[in-house]
Formats: C-alpha cells, structure tokens, sequence
C-alpha cells in the first residue's frame, strides 16, 4: 500500500517537473524570440517611402512645425515628437545637438519639428505642445522645448494639468509672464497642434519620435543613430549630386 | 518531529507556487531586458510601459525593479523547488520562508502597484500581471501554513 502511494506520488512528481520544464523552455524559447525580433528590426536601415512627406504643408493646410536651418537646405529632416515621451527626451538630449552641429550649421538639413501628442497616458502631451508655441511667440521654443524633455518627471505625472509648472518653466526662461500666460491658458494654437498631430497620422506616424528625411519615414531605432542618418542623409545628397558631409571620428 | 512525519503526497501549494513563480520569474526577466533595451522598441507608442518603465520609480536603491522581481521570483521558485524534495515534504520551515517571501513580494507589489496608481498615473500590463502573480503566491503560501501545524 505505502508502496503504490510511494510511486503514485513519484509519478505525480515526475509529471510535475515535465510542465514546469516545458513551461520554462516555452517562456526562455519566447524571450529569445523577442530579443532576436528586436536586434533584426534595429539592424534595418531601410526607409519607408512616404511620397506625401515632399510636400507636408499641402497636406494638412493647418499643420506648421518649428524649423531650424536654411529654408533652402537640400535635406529636410522633420520629427514628430511628443513632450511626455521619454525616448522623445533621450533623442533630444542626444541626437539634436549632434544633428544640429553637423548637418544644420553647416547648411546641408533644415530640421523641423512637429507635434504628435499621443494622448491615451500621455495626458499632458498636448498643453505642453501648446505652452511650447507660446513660448516661441517670445522667440524661445527650442529653450523651452529642452526644458520641457529635460524635466518630464517633474510635469508629467500627476492627473491634474500641470499649467502652473508649465508657466514657472517660462519665468525660468526669462518669457513675459502676462503674454506666456495669456497664451498658455488659452485655447491658442490648439488649431496648429492639431494639424501637426494629423498631418503625422496621414504620414503614417503612430510612435514618437519618428523622422523622415526628405521622402522617407525612419524608425526610433534608426533615429537614435548617428552613423545611420549619417549613411541616410549622404544618400540624399548624393542623389541631389551634392558633396556628401566628411566625418571626422 | 522527522520531516518525514504527516502527509506523504506531494504538497499541491508549492507546486502551484513554484509555477507562479515561473511565470512571474519569465515577466521580469522580459522587463529587465527591456529595461536594458535588448528587447522592445526605442519609441512611445499608445501604451504605457515605457512610461512605466522609464519613471525614476523603476530604480529602486539603485537597482532596476524588474531585477529586484527577477531575484525574488527565483529565490521564491527555488525555496517552493526545494519543498518537493520527498523528504522535506513536511518541512514546516519551508513553508514559513515561503510564506515571509511571499509576504515580502505582496507587499512590494502594492507598493508599486500604487505608484503606478497615484503618482505615476499609467498603468503597464506586465506590471499588472507581476502584481497578480504576487498575490496569487501569497494566497497559496498562506494555505500551505495550517496543512503542518496541524500535525501534532
């Protein structure tokens, strides 16, 4: 009797460390798979073809972004962007000043920035954009723009929204408190964010931040890497017979 | 008392705890590699894990949440593993580690869930689900004491 119990909870056992062996292997099998899924995704360069990104300001009348550069540039390099996502910050912090340095100074990229507030958990997205077009009323967007991305886990959480913050982040810039906060509470340019964010839907934008240079949609991934927008915007000028930029590294 | 006296089958509660505690030790291994950026993708989408995971509340003393979720499941699963050793199918001991670890990790994800509640305002799935396994794992644990005070 003690026997067949003895073997029936052996048996019991056994089967026991088979699902618990299956269910490991099977969960190791989809992590691996999902790892592998990513570095191939982040290994393609290849741009998306988007023929309506030529000509953005015919698409969505409204729509207007926030250039730096020369309106002549022969590469037009524009990003959606959304103030309350962090890898919008993270490219911000570390691509803007490289592209800026290398292709906009020189005058080979006319960089413009365009809203695309996700909305959903992203709750603040939208006034931020709107107190950044205040803020560039006063000649200071690009200053404001960093502070915002800069300081997104002092503003972003939080139910309520943050327009007193958003107000101080203009007294910390030196903005004319009376106008910025007449603009910011508002319903200016909430026309223009809009138009930005749907003009970003029919290009086919549904994650920030995304660029496009010249006709092409590019991913995060291939936004956040300087040799492949190196390779990418050398292609461009290539294709318009230009010399292509030198880099020195 | 022998650890060999009472029950001879093969105590159900662990084993269902050390399957959770699989499931749970699979969910953070995946958020700590997207932590890591080896897994997921580098933009903000509709969802709210990466604002989840990108909060200052996903370091903790230093160490990234779902590495802390990582070590407690294992520790966890390991101690539930250890409990289905025939001869240490009785161990009271065990059962009490268990359920202090689980207490632990309750409490934890409370905390966290709370977080992701109240301050940070977004809920992510994966955290959802770590916190549902950690209550699961402690309502079993909680089961497992009175099959051995029982025993005289």
């Amino acid at each position: 009797m003690a026997q067949k119990n003895r073997a029936r909870q052996g048996s019991n056992l056994k089967s026991f460390y088979w699902v618990l062996g299956v269910l490991a292997l099977a969960g190791v099998g989809a992590i691996a798979w999902l790892v592998m899924r990513t570095q191939t995704q982040r290994a393609a360069v290849e741009p998306v073809a988007v023929e309506a990104a030529r000509d953005p300001q015919a698409l969505v009348a409204m729509a207007r972004g926030v250039a730096i550069g020369r309106d002549d540039a022969p590469v037009k390099m524009l990003v959606f962007s959304d103030f309350m996502c962090p890898f919008c910050g993270t490219f911000a912090a570390q691509m803007e000043p490289l592209i800026t340095s290398e292709f906009v100074e020189p005058g080979t990229l006319q960089y413009v920035y365009y809203d695309f507030p996700l909305g959903g958990s992203h709750r603040h997205s939208f006034l931020a954009s709107r107190a950044a077009r205040c803020a560039e009323e006063q000649g200071k967007f690009w200053e404001y723009h960093n502070l915002l991305l800069g300081k997104q886990s002092d503003w972003s959480p939080g139910t309520k929204p943050p327009v007193g913050k958003l107000l101080g982040y203009g007294t910390e810039l030196g903005l004319d408190r009376a106008a910025f906060e007449a603009c910011v509470e508002s319903d200016k340019y909430q026309d223009i964010v809009s138009a930005n964010r749907m003009l970003g839907e029919q290009l086919g934008v549904n994650a920030t931040p995304t660029a496009f240079i010249n006709a092409k949609r590019i991913s995060a991934e291939v936004a956040m890497d300087i040799k492949a927008l190196r390779q990418l915007i050398n292609a461009e000028l290539a294709a318009a017979g230009l010399p292509t930029t030198t880099t020195t590294e | 008392m022998s650890d060999n006296d009472g029950d001879t089958r093969p105590p159900t509660n662990r084993m269902i705890i050390a399957v959770l505690a699989l499931f749970g030790l699979l969910i953070a291994a995946y958020m700590t590699l997207y932590k890591f950026g080896l897994i997921g993708t580098l933009a903000c989408g509709a969802g709210s894990c990466e604002q989840v995971q990108s909060s200052r509340w996903a370091v903790f003393w230093g160490i990234p949440v779902s590495l802390i979720g990582l070590v407690g499941y294992a520790v966890i699963m390991g101690v539930a593993l250890l409990g289905l050793q025939p001869r240490r199918f009785n161990n009271r001991r065990l059962s009490n580690a268990l359920f202090v670890l689980a207490t632990a990790g309750f409490v934890y994800s409370l905390y966290l869930s709370y977080l992701e509640q109240f301050v940070i305002n977004a809920w992510c799935r994966y955290c959802i689900a770590s916190a549902v396994i950690a209550t699961l794992i402690w309502i079993f644990s909680l089961a497992e004491l009175p099959r051995l005070r029982r025993a005289p």
